[in-house]
This record gives structure tokens, sequence and C-alpha cells, in this order.
């Protein structure tokens, strides 16, 4: 009995001791931190994915308590709402950004650009780029193994098994940008999202002159310029026998579209049948990455 | 006991079927496509346009940097076109098209079959000859040879180790030549050896070519009764074990030294050229003769032994031209790899031309080629026992597919000589040296940009 009553009288001493001890060390090895990146991080989505160019959400609320303009911070996932919201813990101000939404250009599909060698190796883009062009005779296009697939964090990009290229749920996408930064071809591009989400590209990478872009694909920009000739708002510029839409610059007349012979112009989202001009309710919204015409 | 690398290797069947078959000149085609990119460091920049007149071995590219070479026209015709088209591996580089009109050399060149065995004094225009004529590594990496006879100051050559191992299964190009070639071969090595401060020389070559190993020791015997800078050339031979022919791994076998980690051959005193390039070395210097030509093997277990084939070609010419001209692809060649089997590249394109560091055209059967189904690792430590530079590859790979850099550099990623041994041993058929490549690319980046 009574060793167990000493036992106790020690370990509650000890305890208390330590507990003094303890307190005087935390005081004076204290970390100042911040209060306010608690509360910024509590705004972020948390979803770690580097999208905003910093190491993750905490990394980024640290970066907006210290910078002096916070339209150098964007959060990408989280969008206008959230950084509306950061703006207003910090008692600061911010624009609103476009949203944007990752675009695959590529239209390689196995029927537009036959397969002309098989590919036996490990099934990775970087892997098969780092070895040889590709098993199509196009050395730009996707080369369908889905890196993109896998780094995307929010479920957003899946292969098409028809077509073996990737499609990108615009619902889901919340332009991070890891797919753009996974691609060793550069086929991905992080466009405005657009009015009502209707957008106008090229869906063509390929940099070869006219003749050995349509060998290769069917589907392929060759370069020819008629789609800079016919745009009224100089949206479009041809560099390297491959046509480029500025989307900040185009209206989304189509005309380019129209006027494009190989089809390697897209506009997706546009309701399909021309009706009154009221607004294009849901319904109406054509699946991703199809072609108008 | 003859000596080999201390560790990791492994034994593949050496498949040299074409051995014997004599070097044999292939005839010009109408038509070269002629890369500017036909050696390690940047493309060069081509100094002709479409209408000129071009005679063989004139300068048509000039070097873009100091790791870069000059490249000089195989033909003599009229230039076509400058512009790109793909090579081997489908990428787009530029290339020079000419129309072939005769075969008329440029004026100093010494065409005939003479052996010069008396070697310039002066080191500088030995060195100078060699970048004019585009001498580059013929033992895969195609690495300026000019810049490797220049050591750093303060770094001596005490021994300048000549690669006669030929390691790659079925290759045997560089056999041929020490058969064909063995005195000239020694010739470019006494110059070597005297540009280097005359080091002592060793010619190693694997026991598997003990035809080569006699031919080398007596043109060495003989060429010592020439001539003071002859003395101190030896040929060693080598136990046969893959990648003996590795750069790090043959100075470990002659001389029993380690480089260490990202450093150079001359860190340990070394510096190694391939016995194609002391051939080019002596053309160059002896006979003027620019880099236009190399031997490439035809071969593959699916050819009969009257369609193997050791050639002499020179740069430009499509691959489609020598495998037609060699008699087809045989109908059972479900892949074709230039180089050897080990380290070579599957060609995407044969309508790519051949370059300074062509080896092989080598025909695969649809078995030879085809990979099992990936299973998981059991840890059996084959891949570890298999690397030639200790490396431990079943944790490298776990490490790169989780992108883990830092982890990637503590167990030295970067040392990786991308030998495929882990990949040749791995009973699980994982697909090691694939992502490990690319990790070590990665870590090499991150590496530079620290510094």
């Amino acid at each position: 009995m009574t060793l167990s009553i000493l036992t106790i009288a020690i370990l509650t001493v000890l305890g208390a001791a330590l507990a003094v001890v303890l307190y005087f060390v935390a005081e004076k090895f204290k970390v100042e931190e911040d209060p306010r990146i608690d509360d910024v991080e509590k705004e972020l989505p948390g979803a770690n994915c580097g999208g905003c160019g910093q190491a993750g959400c905490r990394a980024f609320a640290q970066a907006c308590v210290e910078s002096e303009d916070l339209g150098k911070c964007f959060c990408p996932v989280g969008g206008n709402d959230v950084m509306q919201k950061v703006a207003a813990v910090l008692g600061r101000e911010v624009a609103a950004k476009e949203p944007q939404v990752a675009v695959v250009r590529c239209n390689g599909t196995c029927e537009n650009r036959p397969r002309i060698n098989e590919y036996g190796g490990y099934q990775s883009c970087r892997v098969k780029a780092a070895l040889y062009s590709g098993d199509t005779a196009c050395p730009f296009g996707c080369l369908g193994c889905g890196d993109c697939v896998s780094v995307c964090q929010f479920g957003a990009i899946a292969m098409d098994p028809a077509t073996g290229l990737p499609v990108v749920d615009e619902e889901k996408c919340t332009a991070c940008g890891a797919c753009v930064k996974a691609c060793p071809k550069n086929v991905i591009e992080l466009r405005n999202k657009g009015r009502r989400n209707m957008r106008v590209y090229v869906s063509c990478v390929n940099k070869d002159k006219g003749a050995a872009a349509r060998k290769a694909c069917k589907a392929a920009c060759i370069g020819c310029s008629k789609c800079a000739k016919v745009c009224p708002f100089e949206a479009i510029t041809v560099e390297n026998n491959l046509a480029y839409i500025d989307y900040t610059k185009c209206k989304l007349c189509k005309k380019c579209v129209a006027e494009c012979p190989t089809g390697a112009i897209h506009a997706v989202n546009f309701p399909v049948i021309a009706p009154k001009p009221a607004p294009a309710p849901a319904a109406e919204v054509e699946k991703p990455k199809t072609s108008e015409e | 006991m003859m000596k080999t690398f201390s560790i990791g290797g492994i034994h593949p069947n050496d498949n040299k079927i074409s051995k014997d078959c004599k070097i044999e000149v292939l005839p010009v085609p109408s038509k070269v496509f002629i890369s500017v990119a036909q050696h390690l460091g940047a493309p060069a920049t081509p100094v002709v346009k479409p209408g000129d007149q071009v005679k063989v071995g004139q300068v048509i590219a000039e070097p873009a940097g100091f790791i870069s070479a000059y490249v000089h026209s195989s033909v003599s015709g009229t230039v076509k076109s400058v512009g790109p088209r793909q090579d081997l591996a489908g990428n787009n580089m530029t290339h020079i098209e000419i129309d072939v009109d005769g075969d008329e050399w440029v004026e100093g060149v010494d065409l005939t079959d003479t052996l010069v065995t008396a070697i310039p004094e002066d080191n500088k225009a030995i060195l100078e000859k060699i970048k004019m004529c585009g001498v580059v590594g013929l033992g895969g990496a195609t690495f300026p040879a000019h810049v490797k006879l220049c050591p750093p100051p303060g770094k001596v050559a005490e021994c300048l180790i000549l690669n006669g191992a030929e390691c790659e299964p079925y290759l045997t190009s560089d056999n041929r030549i020490m058969l064909e070639k063995s005195k000239e071969i020694v010739v470019g090595a006494a110059i070597m050896k005297q540009v280097l401060g005359g080091c002592k020389t060793v010619i190693g070559i694997e026991e598997n070519k003990p035809e080569a190993i006699k031919a080398m020791s007596a043109a060495v015997a003989e060429l010592q009764k020439v001539g003071k800078s002859y003395e101190g050339i030896s040929v060693m031979a080598l136990k046969k074990k893959y990648p003996q022919g590795g750069e790090k791994q043959l100075i470990d076998a002659v001389m029993g030294r380690q480089v260490k980690s990202m450093g150079l051959p001359i860190d340990v005193g070394a510096v190694v050229q391939n016995v194609a390039t002391s051939l080019a070395v002596y053309e160059a210097v002896q006979k003027n003769i620019p880099l236009i030509t190399n031997v490439l093997t035809v071969t593959g277990n699916c050819l009969p032994m009257d369609k193997q084939h050791n050639y002499k070609f020179r740069i430009g010419m499509p691959l489609s031209y020598i495998a037609e001209y060699a008699g087809g692809v045989p109908e059972q060649a479900a892949k074709i790899i230039s180089g050897g089997p080990m380290m070579g590249k599957a060609i995407a394109n044969l309508d790519a031309t051949t370059v300074k560091g062509s080896s092989s055209l080598l025909y695969l059967t649809a078995e030879q080629t085809v990979r099992g189904e990936e299973s998981p690792c059991i840890r059996c430590g084959r891949c570890a026992d298999a690397c030639p530079m200790g490396l431990e590859p079943f944790l490298l790979q776990k490490y790169a597919r989780h992108n883990m850099m830092d982890e990637l550099e503590e167990n030295a990623v970067q040392d990786c000589i991308e030998c495929g041994c882990c990949l040749y041993s791995c009973p699980a058929n994982i697909p090691l040296l694939d992502v490990i490549r690319i990790a070590k690319g990665d870590v090499i980046r991150i590496i530079r940009t620290r510094k």
C-alpha cells in the first residue's frame, strides 16, 4: 500500500516538475509564426497538388501572407472564389482571373494517324519519348501511354480506348497544370475556359512541313495559313508550319473552323444547331473534345 | 589468370556469327543524307547551301561549340537540300542531302594502302588534324576525340587504353578491323600516345577474339622494330564479361583502378579510346582522310551464313539501302537494332542514314525481342549482383517511380552507365533500366543546376 502511494507521489512530483521545465523550454524556443498563415490555409482546398508553384497548400498560404501583391499568387484549384476568401482574410484586394482548363492539342486518333511500328516497352510516355519519336509517323503528337492520366490528382483526365488519346473532363479539371508538365511532347495546354465554355483551338502541334504532316496524320495542321487570313481579329499566328489561336483575342466567330482543309481547328461546346439567341441551357453543351462539324 | 573488372557483369551468349566475314566496301548510292548531329554535344552548323558542288572529304558542317565536331561530305556531287529529316529514332534533325556524281576527292588525301609509320613530331598539329578531320570516339558515345586527348591542366595521362573488348553480343566490326587493319590501329595508338606525353599503352581485347589478339600482338611486335615511338605498347587479353567495353569497367580491368562517382577517367590517369577511333586517327593524321567511313555489321540469328556481312560504309547512306544491298530484310525480323542488343537502339525508321558511330544492323526475331509480363519484385538481388557500377537497381526503380530525387541521388543513380545488365538479369521482367534512365537524367539535371 505504502509502495503504491509512494510511486504515485513520486510520479506526480516528477510530472509536475517536468511540466514546468517543458513550459519554460517551450517559451524559450517558441517559433513566431504569423497566425494569418493558419487562417489562409483553412480557406485553401488542401489538395497539395503544387499547381500554384509552391510545395503545397501551407507553403502557398505563407507565400500569400508574405507577398506584397496577391496578383502573383493564384490557386488554380480553388479559383477565384478561394482567392477572394484569401484576400478577405488578409484584408486585401485581388483581381479575378479567367478560369482555365487543360486542352489536348492532338487529334491523332488511330484512324487519322496510322501506326507504323509497334512499341513493346514500358508503358510510360517519358520512357517512350526518351527512346524514339513514337509509333506513328508524327514525331510531335500524343504518345498515348497516359502519363497525364497518372499525374492528375483530380481524376479529370482519362484515355479514350477508341481514339488512343486523353480526354479532359472539364467539370473536374482544375487547371493545376500537372498534366502539362508531365507531357513530354507538350501536347497539353492550359487555355481560358471561354464564354460558356466555348473554345476554338488548333488541335495539332506538328511543326513539319505540310506534306510530311499530312502524310503522318490526316488531321494535322499543314500550316497553310488560310485560317490566319480569314480571322477578322488577328488571333491566329502561323509559325513553323503550325497555326496557333491566341485565346485572349479569339472572339469565337468560327470562321477558321470552316476554312481549315484538314479539320485541325476544333470548336467545342458550341450549341449543336444554332438556335435563337437564348442563353444556352446545360443540355445543349456538347461533350468535350468533339468537333463541331 | 586473365583480368576483368571486379564487380557485377553478365555473360550473355556472344553470338559473334559474322566474325569471319571479311570487310566489304559498299558502293556509293545515288543520294546520301548526312546528319549534322553525328557526335555527342552541339549539332554542327551546315556551311553549304543547295546548289553547291562538294567533293569527298570537304567540310560541310562546322562545330557549334567546344564539344562538337566537323562533318565532311562522304561523296562528291551537288548539295540538293539542307533541312529536317527523321533520324533513326524518328526525331527531326538537320540533314544535308547530296546528289552523287562521280567520286572526286579533295586534294591532299592519300588513298593508297601503304603504311605510314613515321609519326609527325608536332603534337599541336596532330591535335588540330584530328579535330579538322572530325574524328569522334567510335565506341558508342561519339565523344569528340581531340577533346579527350587534351587532359585538363594538372591531370596527367598515365595509361592510354585501346578498347578492343567489343563486349556487345553480335557486333564484329572491331574484330574485323583488328584483323585487317592491325598495323594501322597500332600506328594510331602510337600517335595518341605521343600526344598524351608518351604514356604506357594497353590494347585490351576479350578472350573470345583469339585471332584479333594474335594479329594485334604480331602488329605491335613488328612495329616495335621500326622505331622508338612504338615502345610501351602491349596487348592484354581480358576475360570475357559484359560490359567490359564500358570505359570505367575497362580501366578497372586493365589498371585495377576505380573512377569515383561523377569522375572522369583522367582522374585516375587513364584515357580510353576505341580501336576504331585509333584507325580513324591514323587515317586523319597519316593519310589526311577525314572520318567519313566506318565498319558496320549486318547480322542476326535469322540470317543465313552467306548473308552475314561486315561492310565499310560511308556516312549518310540510307539504312534501307544497306539492308537492300545485303539481301533485304529477313521475313522473321521483328526488330532491327542499330548497335548491339544490350545498348543499341531499335530503328524506328529504316530511311534513316548511317552516322559516324553506326556499328550494326542487327535483325532480331519476335521471340528474341518480346518482353515478358512484369511481376512484383521479389528482392532476389540478381540486378544488384549484375550491376557493374555496384548500384541497387531494384531500389532505384522504386525511388524513380515515386520521383524521390534525394534518395536517388544518395544511391548514386547518376553513376548508372545504362548497360542493361539489371534488365537482362531480372527474373520478374521489371523495366528497371527504362525507369532508372529517366531518373538519372532528372538527377543529373538537378546536380548541374545546383552548381
